[in-house]
C-alpha cells in the first residue's frame, strides 16, 4: 500500500488548508468565510448523498450489476458522518448570510410571515433531522453490507432492499433540505420548484464521478481486478445520460425564468449571468454539459477507463463550480477566487481524502458475503 | 448439388457463441454471420465487423438538426418576421434552444433508425434463408446462431463439420434464395403511389367527416375563447360595452395633429414633403378619390357631377389659385372654405401635403410653357 507516502502530504495539505481557512476568517471577513463553508459542505454533501444513492437505488431495484463496485460508493457515503458536523458547524453562517434569520426581516412583507420557517431554531431541527436519518440509511446500508462480510448469506441484502424504499425517502428529504434551505435560503424572496431537482441531478453525477474515480484509482493499486469494461461502461453510461439531465433541468429553469421574466424571480439569473458571473455560467454549462457530453458520446469512450477518469474529474469540478455559483453571488457581483478559498479548497479536499481512505482500508474491497456477488462479476452487457 | 447461402450452427448460448467465433475466423470457410435473440455486447467485435458508421452519421445529423432549427427560428423571428413578444428582443438564442432539442433528437433518431435499417442491413428484406431455417423459432427466443455464408468456393461439408466440432448442436444447409433487387425503379413507385393514395383517402375521409358528416366537431378551441366582438354587447366591462373607446387624447402613431387658429397662421406653413414620383403618384390617387368628385380630375371645377350640384366647386387652375401658398390650401384642406368641408378627417397630415404637390403639378401641366418640353 501506498499510503505511508501519501499520508505526510495529505496531512500537510489539510493543515495548512486549516491555518488558511483560520487567516481567512480573519482577514476576508466572516461572510466569505461562511460562503465558502457553504459551497464545500454542499459539495462533499452531494459526493455523500450521491454514493449513497447509487447503494440504495442497487438495492430499490435490486440490480445485480453494480453488487461487485457496491462497497465503493458505501465508503464514499462514510463521508456523511463527519458532514453531519460541518453541516451542524454551518449554522453559524445562518446569521451572516441568510437574509430571512436576521431581525430586520421580521418587518419584511413577504419574509416576516416565513420567520418560524427561516430562523435559527427550526432551520438547526431541519439540517439535525436529516444529518441523523442520513446516518440512519448509512448505518443500515453501508454497515449492514459490512457486517454480511462476517456473516455471508442473504439476511442484509434482504433487509437493505426491503429498507431501500426508505433509505430513497431519506435521500429525497436531505437533497432537498440542502436544495431549499441552504442555497434558496440565501435568496430567500426568490423561489423556483425545480431547485431541488436541479441540485439531484448535481449530487447523482457527484456520488457516480466520485465512484468511477474511486474504482479505477483501487483498479491502477490492483485491488479490484475482477472489475471489466462492462461493469465500467455501466458508470459511464450512466454519467453520460445525467449529463444530458443536468443540463435539461439546469436549462429548464433557467427557460421558465427567463421566459415568465418576474422581477422577484429573474434577478436571481441576472445576478449570476450577467456582467463578470458570465464567463463563471458559461465554463459551468461547458464543463457540467458539453465537453462530458461529447467526451462519452461514443460507445468506446463510456468504457475506456483513463478517460472516464478525466472526465470524472471535469464533473467533480464542475459540480464545485456549480455550488460556487449558487453560493457565492450572494456575497456581489465580483467572483471571489484567491488564497482563502485554496485554503479551504486544501482543507476539505485533504480532510476527506483522509477519511475515504480510512473508509477505504475497512473491510473487503468487494461485498464478499452478498450472495448477488458471483453474479455481478460475471455481468456482461 | 443446388447454390446454398450457407450453413448454420445453433448454439446453447452466447457465450458458447463467441467462444466458438475465433476458431471458425481462422479456419476462414466463408463469411461468418450471428443471429441472436436479442444484441450481444462484444459480437460484433469477435466477428471482426468494422465500426459501424451510424455513430458518426447520427452526430452529422443531430448537428445539422440543432443548426437548421437555430438557423430558422433565428430568420423566422429575426429577420423575416421580428416581432417583439414578452419583452423579449428579436432573435433571443434561448427561446430556440426547446426547438432545437427537439430537432436535434427528431433527425438524430430518424439516422439511427432509417440508416441503420434501410441504409446499412438494406431491409425490408422478406425472404432471407434464415427466416425459412427450421432454426428460426430457436433465434427469435433462446439460441443463438452462427452462419457460415457462401462466399467464393464454399464447401458446405466443410463448414458443417467445422461448426460441430466447434460446439453447435444442430446443424442446417440453407439453400440460397432468389434475393430480388431490394430497391427498383417499379418498387419506388408503387410506395409512392400508395403513399399518395393513402394521403387520398385520409384527406377525404378527414373531409367528409368535418364537413359532411359532421359526427364529431373539429376542435373549436379558438372560436370558443372568451373574447370581445366589435359592435358587440359584452358582460365584461361595466358599461357592457365591447368595443373600448380610445383613450381620451389618445393619438394615432404619425398623426400628431397641427393646430390651425386661422387660414392666416395656416398661409404660413410650408409643404416638408419631398417633389419625388412617389409622393406625386401619393397626391394623385387621395386627389382622385377626395378632391375630383367636386374640383374635376383636371382640377379646373367641372366635374361630371357639376350638373346635380347645388354649389359651384373653386377651378383650382385659375392664375389667382397658382399664385396662392400651400400652406393656404393646406388650410382650406383641414378647415374647410364655402360649402367645402374640412377634409382633416380623411386625408392623414402627409397626404394632404402629398396633394398638394400634385395640384401643383396639375397647375404646371395646364399652363406649360415651351422651356417645359424635353
Amino acid at each position: 500500500m501506498r499510503a505511508g507516502r501519501t499520508s505526510p502530504l495529505l496531512w500537510g495539505a489539510t493543515a495548512l488548508g486549516a491555518a488558511g481557512m483560520l487567516a481567512a476568517y480573519f482577514v476576508s471577513g466572516a461572510p466569505r468565510f461562511w460562503a465558502n463553508w457553504l459551497v464545500w459542505y454542499l459539495f462533499l454533501l452531494s459526493v455523500a448523498l450521491g454514493a449513497l444513492f447509487l447503494v440504495a437505488l442497487e438495492h430499490l431495484v435490486a440490480a445485480r450489476w453494480s453488487v461487485p463496485l457496491r462497497r465503493i460508493p458505501e465508503r464514499l457515503a462514510c463521508l456523511l458522518i463527519p458532514l453531519a458536523g460541518v453541516g451542524l458547524a454551518a449554522l453559524g453562517a445562518i446569521p451572516v448570510l441568510y437574509p430571512g434569520a436576521r431581525p430586520e426581516a421580521a418587518a419584511d412583507p413577504v419574509l416576516g410571515g416565513k420567520a418560524v420557517w427561516l430562523g435559527l431554531p427550526f432551520f438547526s431541527v431541519r439540517v439535525a433531522v436529516c444529518a441523523a436519518l442520513g446516518l440512519l440509511a448509512l448505518g443500515v446500508l453501508a454497515g449492514g453490507s459490512l457486517r454480511q462480510d462476517q456473516e455471508p448469506g442473504p439476511r442484509f441484502t434482504l433487509r437493505a432492499r426491503r429498507f431501500a424504499p426508505a433509505a430513497m425517502a431519506i435521500f429525497a428529504l436531505a437533497v432537498s433540505q440542502a436544495a431549499f434551505d441552504w442555497i434558496g435560503g440565501l435568496a430567500p424572496a426568490w423561489y423556483s420548484d425545480v431547485i431541488g431537482v436541479y441540485l439531484f441531478s448535481g449530487t447523482f453525477l457527484a456520488g457516480l464521478a466520485a465512484t468511477t474515480l474511486a474504482v479505477l484509482h483501487l483498479q491502477d493499486r490492483h485491488r479490484l481486478p475482477e472489475i471489466r469494461f462492462d461493469h465500467l461502461y455501466s458508470l459511464g453510461g450512466f454519467m453520460f445520460g445525467f449529463v444530458v439531465f443536468w443540463a435539461y433541468i439546469a436549462f429548464a429553469q433557467y427557460l421558465l425564468m427567463w421566459y415568465a421574466n418576474l422581477p422577484d424571480e429573474v434577478w436571481w439569473y441576472r445576478a449570476r449571468t450577467l456582467g463578470a458571473w458570465l464567463p463563471v455560467a458559461l465554463l459551468l454549462a461547458f464543463l457540467n454539459f458539453f465537453l462530458p457530453f461529447f467526451a462519452l458520446a461514443t460507445r468506446d469512450a463510456k468504457g475506456d477507463g483513463p478517460r472516464l477518469r478525466w472526465v470524472s474529474v471535469v464533473l467533480l469540478a464542475a459540480h464545485w463550480l456549480d455550488m460556487y455559483w449558487l453560493v457565492f453571488p450572494a456575497l456581489g457581483a465580483t467572483p471571489l477566487f484567491a488564497w482563502p478559498e485554496l485554503g479551504f479548497a486544501l482543507f476539505f479536499l485533504g480532510a476527506s481524502l483522509l477519511w475515504v481512505r480510512g473508509a477505504m482500508a475497512r473491510g473487503a474491497d468487494m461485498p464478499v458475503g452478498d450472495p448477488f456477488l458471483q453474479e455481478g462479476l460475471r455481468f456482461r452487457l | 448439388m443446388a447454390e446454398v447461402f450457407g450453413v448454420l450452427g445453433l448454439f446453447e448460448s452466447a457465450d458458447a457463441l463467441l467462444a466458438a467465433i475465433p476458431g471458425l475466423r481462422a479456419r476462414n470457410l466463408g463469411r461468418l454471420e450471428a443471429y441472436t435473440p436479442y444484441p450481444v455486447h462484444g459480437l460484433e467485435r469477435a466477428l471482426g465487423q468494422r465500426r459501424s458508421p451510424v455513430g458518426g452519421m447520427v452526430l452529422v445529423m443531430g448537428i445539422l438538426g440543432a443548426l437548421t432549427a437555430l438557423a430558422f427560428q433565428w430568420w423566422v423571428s429575426a429577420v423575416d418576421y421580428p416581432l417583439v413578444t414578452g419583452g423579449k428582443a428579436a432573435g433571443s438564442w434561448q427561446a430556440f434552444v426547446p426547438i432545437m432539442f427537439e430537432i436535434t433528437v427528431l433527425s438524430a433518431t430518424f439516422t439511427a433508425g432509417l440508416g441503420m435499417l434501410l441504409l446499412l442491413n438494406r431491409l425490408p428484406f422478406f425472404n432471407h434463408p434464415v427466416l425459412h431455417s427450421r432454426a428460426i423459432r430457436g433465434i427469435t427466443r433462446d439460441r443463438f446462431a452462427l452462419a457460415v455464408e457462401a462466399e467464393g468456393a464454399f464447401d458446405p461439408e466443410a463448414a458443417s463439420a467445422a461448426l460441430a466440432a466447434s460446439g453447435a448442436r444442430e446443424i442446417e444447409v440453407l439453400p440460397a434464395p432468389g434475393r430480388g433487387e431490394p430497391l427498383t425503379a417499379r418498387s419506388i413507385l408503387d410506395v409512392l403511389a400508395g403513399i399518395a393514395g393513402a394521403c387520398l383517402v385520409a384527406g377525404f375521409l378527414a373531409y367528409w367527416v368535418v364537413k359532411l358528416a359532421p359526427v364529431l366537431p373539429p376542435v373549436s378551441h379558438m372560436l370558443d375563447q372568451p373574447r370581445l366582438d366589435p359592435q358587440r354587447p359584452s358582460a365584461f366591462f361595466r358599461d357592457g360595452r365591447g368595443m373600448r373607446p380610445p383613450v381620451p387624447g389618445t393619438v394615432a402613431r404619425g398623426c400628431l395633429p397641427i393646430r390651425l387658429a386661422s387660414p392666416e397662421a395656416a398661409a404660413l406653413l410650408v409643404n416638408p414633403l419631398p417633389r419625388t414620383p412617389e409622393v406625386l403618384a401619393r397626391g394623385r390617387a387621395e386627389f382622385e378619390v377626395r378632391c375630383a368628385v367636386c374640383h374635376g380630375v383636371l382640377g379646373n371645377g367641372i366635374p361630371t357631377l357639376s350638373a346635380a350640384y347645388g354649389a359651384k366647386p373653386a377651378n383650382l387652375m385659375t392664375p389667382a389659385m397658382r399664385q396662392t401658398p400651400d400652406g393656404t390650401i393646406y388650410g382650406v384642406i383641414v378647415l374647410g372654405k364655402n360649402a367645402m368641408p374640412s377634409y382633416a378627417a380623411d386625408l392623414p397630415e402627409a397626404d394632404r401635403w402629398a396633394v398638394i404637390h400634385y395640384l401643383r403639378a396639375l397647375q404646371r401641366a395646364q399652363n406649360a410653357r415651351d422651356e417645359d418640353l424635353p
